[in-house]
């Protein structure tokens, strides 16, 4: 008869849960988290929860199915905002995906005094309320008063009715989201590629990589989960595009519609003809449209997962 | 734009939750608009709340001092401006606590009665023309102006002021070019196609304003957006009142004559301060672009001024015009003491202490003959307005319906990129009517082609 007697691992049976070192910091743990877990529980869960629940029922509570859903996606407004705001993602996380990394790796790569410089440089946009940002905008898209007139003359713009024409407003939006945003999104890059080992860069450099082979070849593929994390951050504000239109509908007195985009559908719905259930029906929408992106983007990146 | 740089966390399976919260938090917050509300303030039978824009505030300044009896909360707010709906969301959101109503509210949008007057607003307006306000009041209002307070056969607010288009005329610049005035819109065009040949970049005119579907298609009579009856509208593009005014316009916009830009805009008078020879526009043009240093021309005096509306044809045909906004004065049902209430409004809206403090031509006539009376006492235009102004509010075309959409929201939107393109006015007649159409459908209207 063999008698197998297997051990506690080093330090198991001296540490039961909830006492010593790891229970304290355990307990530390919570407590700097459940803050944030009720904020999260009142301002994200329950209304995420009542939208839900609005999405799905009548005035009066209701039952409605997917009532609400149909009537919205057959609304003559809700297409062409879906297309709004696909066009301007396309182009604004094109352009931030590219020009950030673009930037950072730049700034990487630099004179390493100049680097705090540049940083500070390139977050000094976001540093301005987002409104007030549209607002400097405003001014330099108005030709008879835009310091950038010769350019929009080049382009036969005279008057701010031709700058904000249709076709121009994702390209418009995209830029005002860029200037606004990317600055941050580059002190995070620069954080990222500030991570990498310089041993291994100098691996590289030794086995023969350039500058450019470096910077492509190894430290992009080192800060890929990072570039990903912004795509997500970026897609769902992207698709949330409220200020920026609303701005410029009401400095073109209207030209830009008031219903541009579907963030701006459902708040129009919403308050303008109090159809609080529509509002929430298009709300899930883009929802289900982040959590979708999102979910794709977490689980064919494995980014949650650590190495 | 929102950007989360969070960094120390990225790496952890706890980010994961945070990723997904931000996402479904920002996917689900599409109710940020600030709020004004003024809470209810104790059972006080002689309160009132009175939500005024910047411009109206004098006016309710001068009730509370009047009535020092009234205990007059005044709370200022947009006005409901360029269409934003502000007045809706306000009330949406006190119908769903069902508290919080303010007693009067100063709309700037002559439609928004007609917005609230839908379903799901719950009779926020009260009807008026039952025994609120005295039917002696009422029928001191000039004729027509009570128009888009109705609501079927109840009457849901007040006139503040009108907004007849009238001819405006820098006379300096006319003598001087040797033209006649026009009082037909044939004269206009044909000065217009003078100026673009003989004076380019002067302008007899201007097509880039929301408005301007009333400033043309109103005069011209042309029947987009009538309520025959409730949850009817006539909606008739090709009807020859519309077309004929689109193949006057035409010309003036290929020659530039009137160019497609903003006549609100700060930017206006620095471009056409001294480039204008006329101007056809709302009564309210007196202040917002010739006179004082708020305006866009801040021009000199004696520079400017107003003849009637054009007639189409004949100079002793019967002229009409478009009549573009005009405040309402709006009562809430939900009003604690609506005869206080009703009587406080009452005094806004027609009083000429009030209204001698407006920034339009009052609605009300024995009001409007005090205002017009202090506006000519400064002899800032070049000729009385009186006499014009007269004459203009008795021409505005009915068939012209204020709608719980906004027709002007409409046409800025997808009518006037397609102008600042390139496209004709012709061509846009049937967008704007398709837009209509599609929004009349979407507030439950049967769309008709005709009566």
């Amino acid at each position: 008869m063999t008698v197998t007697t297997s051990l506690p691992a080093p330090g198991r049976a001296l540490r039961r849960p909830g006492s010593g070192l790891a229970g304290g910091r355990r307990r530390a743990g919570y407590l700097f988290v459940s803050l944030y877990v009720v904020l999260l529980v009142l301002f994200g869960v329950a209304p995420t929860a009542y939208a839900l629940y609005l999405s799905l029922t009548r005035p009066g509570s209701k039952w409605a199915g997917l009532h609400n859903f149909l009537a919205t996606a057959h609304d003559y407004r809700f297409v062409p905002a879906l297309e709004h705001i696909a066009v301007y993602l396309l182009v604004w996380l094109v352009v931030l995906v590219v020009l950030v990394l673009l930037l950072a790796l730049l700034l990487h790569g630099g004179i390493k005094k100049l680097v705090p410089v540049f940083r500070f440089l390139f977050y000094i946009p976001g540093a301005l309320a987002g409104s007030a940002s549209v607002l400097v905008w405003l001014f330099m898209l108005d030709p008879p008063i835009s310091p950038w007139h010769p350019v929009e003359s080049l382009f036969h713009l005279s008057s701010l009715p031709q700058v904000v024409e249709p076709g121009h407003l994702p390209f418009i939006f995209a830029m005002i989201a860029f200037w606004t945003g990317a600055g941050g999104w580059i002190v995070v890059m620069n954080g990222a590629l500030n991570n990498i080992s310089d041993e291994v860069l100098e691996s590289a450099r030794i086995d023969g990589a350039n500058a450019v082979q470096v910077a492509l070849r190894v430290k992009l593929p080192l800060i890929r989960k990072w570039v990903v994390y912004m795509v997500i951050l970026a897609f769902a504000a992207g698709t949330q595009l409220f200020v920026e239109p609303t701005l410029v509908s009401t400095a073109s007195f209207g030209e830009v519609s008031q219903f541009w985009s579907p963030n701006q559908l459902a708040y129009y719905t919403a308050f303008t003809e109090a159809n609080f259930n529509y509002a929430a029906a298009i709300s899930v929408d883009l929802l289900i449209v982040c959590a979708l992106v999102a979910g794709l983007l977490v689980f064919r990146s494995k980014l949650f997962e650590i190495e | 734009m929102g950007s989360n740089k969070d960094r120390a966390s990225i790496h952890r399976k706890g980010a994961g939750v945070i990723a997904a919260t931000m996402a479904f938090t920002v996917a689900t917050a599409g109710a940020t608009g600030a709020s004004a509300a003024a809470p209810r303030r104790g059972a006080a039978s002689e309160a009132l709340t009175i939500w005024v824009d910047s411009a109206r505030l004098p006016m309710a300044k001068a009730y509370a001092k009047t009535h020092p009896g009234v205990d007059v909360k005044i709370v200022t707010f947009d006005g409901g401006a360029n269409g934003d709906g502000s007045i809706e969301s306000k009330v949406a959101l006190f119908n769903r606590i069902g508290r919080g109503w303010p007693d009067i509210i100063f709309s700037e949008e002559a439609n928004d009665v007609q917005r609230l007057a839908a379903p799901q607003f719950q009779n926020f307006s009260a009807v008026l023309n039952k025994g609120l306000v005295p039917d002696k009041v009422l029928s001191g209002y000039a004729k027509g102006a009570l128009y888009p307070c109705m609501v079927g056969g109840k009457l849901e607010c007040l006139r503040n002021d009108m907004a007849f288009d009238v001819l405006w005329v820098n006379m300096p610049l006319m003598k001087q070019w040797g033209y006649t005035v026009p009082s037909t819109w044939q004269q206009w065009q044909a000065i217009g196609e003078s100026v673009a040949k003989n004076h380019p970049g002067y302008i007899v005119g201007t097509a880039g304003d929301s408005f301007d579907d009333s400033i043309y298609l109103q005069a011209a009579q042309c029947p987009v957006n009538e309520v025959v009856n409730a949850y009817t509208v006539l909606d008739n593009p090709n009807d020859p009142h519309c077309t004929r005014m689109g193949k006057l316009l035409d010309p003036l916009l290929t020659d530039k004559s009137l160019p497609v830009v903003y006549s609100l805009a700060s930017t206006f008078g620095k471009q056409y301060a001294n480039k204008t020879l006329m101007l056809i526009g709302p009564a309210w043009y007196s202040g917002a672009i010739f006179e004082g240093t708020g305006s866009e021309f801040n021009s000199p005096k004696g520079t400017w001024a107003a003849y009637p509306p054009l007639a189409w044809g004949s100079p002793t045909a019967r002229a009409f015009t478009g009549d573009v906004g005009g405040g309402l004065w709006i009562m809430s049902s939900h009003a604690a003491n609506p005869k206080l209430t009703a009587q406080a409004m009452t005094w806004l809206a027609t009083s000429t202490t009030s209204q001698d403090l407006s920034q339009g031509y009052p609605g009300y006539v024995p009001a409007a003959r005090s205002w017009i009376a202090q506006q000519d006492k400064s002899q800032f235009f070049a000729k009385p307005l009186a006499p014009t102004f007269a004459k203009a509010v008795g021409e505005v075309w009915t068939g012209w319906s204020e709608s719980q959409w906004d027709v002007y929201g409409l046409w800025a939107s997808n009518v006037l990129p397609n102008l600042a393109s390139g496209s004709t006015f012709s061509s846009q007649i049937p967008v704007l009517a398709s837009q209509i159409s599609n929004a009349a459908a979407v507030a439950g209207f049967q769309v008709v082609t005709k009566r």
